[in-house]
């Protein structure tokens, strides 16, 4: 019987239109609201995409004992990648080559063509074995790099905050004295690796006139494996290594950005608060105008909880239909944004979870805004009310 | 027993630490088919009786039957659902719902009702009818005069074809012209439709259109001269 005593569905519609001055600012305030939560839900989502892709279990990262977790610090020999491959079974192979990647990894200063300070780059020093340990890494345009170039991944550009076209195929880069041409840029399925600058292993080592490596990536047959390498590194206490599943080792990064993803937590919690608040302030000023007709409905013979629940489906209406223009705001303008962070470069990812937040945030500003104005004009006597100017 | 049976009423309430009496054992019997005005001078009570018989206010103390309910003991949500079937409500401000057009505030108090879309639609456009305002139906409140907004309140207060209609003031925000219209549509009402109708004005000659004036007197209800009674109380 409830839902043959409702009020019709029109009168809640109509009367978004009553004030429409007071309604689209409420809609625009609304919209934003939802829209920023869009923005930092997308942030820690991308976030999380980025390093959780990052890691494979398959592979290992075989680095200095006494850099702690951080790769760039470390210095191993650079005979280890052969050692290890002498060494170790289990390590994956494909037409006769072992899927073991000795890299340089550095974070240096980059210069290039509208950047008229150089922006903080991270470089890697690779061999063609590497996109065989890394396999999502795809070159998308170009090619491989040879003496003198550089492959790009396709967010390099928002980690040194240059523009796309200063890291286009052909373009020419400055770092650590020296001019590299890109030959090419690639994509790596939304991981970290999308923020780099990849060249030539042997290359870099004479430009930086070095001989050691940062670490060796080992791709492994199966993650079982990966205490084969530990062993190694344990037996042979005189390099000083330690093995480490890529997995791991970003998952370990991943809590170190726990307090980050945290805080954006909180930051969706108060910005949904103040929504609240802009909805209830909406949804008292249109209360406060009807008083003598709400208690005209209960005159007639409507009950408190239909009409509560008129007021409420007003104000979820128009917080709905600000999500749903906030949604394809976000997709359009906030989806696939690129933001730099210390471990390289990521894009703020507006997916399901984003929506599914943004909609139960919407549907919170409507129901939570609306109870307490409307509770507040029921409970005013009926005959009294029916008197309001 | 009659319609409606208002036996030995008390209305009370606080204004500050002073407690005002507008109803003070006050007995009324309204018959099937009456035409009652209700007069007296302003704060007599006029209006917190005619509010008491449908069901928006609660007495302090006393009993009230209407059809053989008595509604003094029905709880908020049985109350609404009983003025849903058995009260029609004129304002004297209309009180129209200014989003809705003239034919949906009519069919406003139909929804609570369970009937057909045919059969509302059929008893809208009667009551529409009723009061010659079907040319009207779509506009809305805005778009319409004082006095054709109080012909569509009367229409919304007929149209569930209650078993009282009550009307607090009805001409009270109408000139001359328009209160002749809408007393003489009031009859009609009561005349030809035979609904019961209960009429809350100060205004003499309005009142005087009634089959019967009762005066408020200082708390008390006066008709012809005399205390009126209940007829429960009168058989008892």
């Amino acid at each position: 019987m409830l839902g043959s005593k409702l009020l019709p569905w029109d009168y809640g519609v109509r009367n978004l239109f009553r004030r429409p001055s007071r309604s689209a600012l409420t809609f625009g305030g609304l919209t934003i609201v939802v829209l920023l939560v869009l923005v930092v839900v997308g942030f820690i989502r991308g976030l999380e995409k980025s390093l959780s892709a990052t890691g494979n279990p398959n592979v290992v990262l075989v680095y200095s004992l006494s850099s702690a977790a951080d790769i760039e610090n470390s210095s191993i020999p650079g005979s280890t990648a052969s050692l290890l491959a002498a060494s170790v079974d289990g390590v994956r192979q494909g037409h006769g080559v072992e899927y073991i990647s000795p890299e340089l990894y550095l974070g240096t200063r980059i210069t290039t063509q509208s950047l008229e300070e150089p922006g903080m780059g991270l470089v890697r020093g690779v061999t063609t074995s590497a996109p065989l340990v890394r396999d999502r890494v795809q070159i998308v345009e170009g090619s491989w790099p040879q003496a003198g170039e550089v492959l790009v991944g396709r967010l390099a550009h928002s980690k040194l905050g240059a523009r796309d076209e200063d890291l286009a195929v052909g373009s020419e880069i400055k770092f650590d004295g020296r001019t590299w041409k890109v030959s090419g840029r690639f994509t790596a399925a939304g991981s970290a690796f999308e923020s780099e600058v990849w060249a030539p292993l042997a290359d870099l080592q004479t430009t930086l006139k070095r001989q050691d490596l940062s670490l060796v990536a080992v791709g492994m047959e199966s993650p079982q494996q990966v205490a084969d390498i530990d062993m190694f590194c344990r037996e042979r206490v005189d390099l000083e290594l330690k093995a480490v599943a890529e997995s791991a080792y970003y998952a370990a990064l991943q809590k170190h950005y726990k307090p980050v993803r945290m805080l954006g937590w909180v930051v969706v919690a108060l910005v949904a608060g103040s929504g609240i608040f802009a909805g209830l302030n909406t949804m008292y000023g249109a209360v406060v105008g009807r008083v003598r007709e709400l208690a005209t409905l209960q005159a007639m013979g409507y009950r408190r909880r239909a009409i509560l629940l008129t007021l409420v489906q007003e104000a979820t209406l128009l917080a709905c239909a600000a999500a749903l223009v906030a949604c394809v705001l976000g997709l359009l303008l906030v989806d696939g944004a690129a933001v730099r962070f210390t471990m390289g470069a990521f894009m703020l990812r507006v997916d399901s979870v984003g929506i599914a937040v943004a909609c139960t945030v919407a549907a919170l500003l409507g129901v939570v805004g609306a109870i307490p104005p409307a509770a507040k004009a029921m409970r005013l006597p009926v005959v009294e009310a029916i008197k309001a100017i | 027993m009659s319609l409606v049976d208002v036996l030995n009423v008390t209305k009370e309430y606080a204004n500050g630490e002073e407690t005002i009496r507008p109803l003070d054992g006050v007995s009324l019997s309204i018959e099937e088919g009456d035409y009652v005005s209700l007069m007296g001078a302003s704060g007599s009570g006029k209006s917190t009786l005619l509010n008491l018989i449908a069901g928006i206010d609660q007495a302090t103390s006393g009993e009230i039957n209407v059809a053989g309910t008595e509604i003094t003991k029905l709880s908020r949500g049985k109350l609404a659902d009983w003025r849903a079937a058995h009260i029609g409500y004129v304002f004297q401000t209309h009180n129209l719902i200014p989003v809705l057009t003239a034919y949906e505030n009519v069919e406003l108090p139909l929804l609570l009702l369970p009937m057909s879309a045919a059969e509302r639609r059929k008893r809208v456009e009667i009551a529409m009818e009723a009061v010659d305002l079907t040319s009207r139906a779509s506009h809305y409140p805005r778009q319409m005069s004082g006095g054709q907004e109080q012909r569509v309140g009367i229409a919304r207060a007929i149209v569930a074809n209650p078993t009282v209609v009550v009307a607090d003031e009805p001409t009270g925000s109408l000139d001359d012209e328009t209160t002749e219209q809408i007393l003489q549509l009031l009859s009609r009402v009561n005349d030809e439709l035979g609904m019961t109708l209960l009429m809350v004005t100060h205004d003499a000659d309005a009142g005087k259109r009634a089959k019967r004036q009762i005066r408020l007197e200082r708390g008390r209800l006066m008709e012809n001269g005399k205390e009126t009674t209940s007829a429960h109380l009168r058989t008892a």
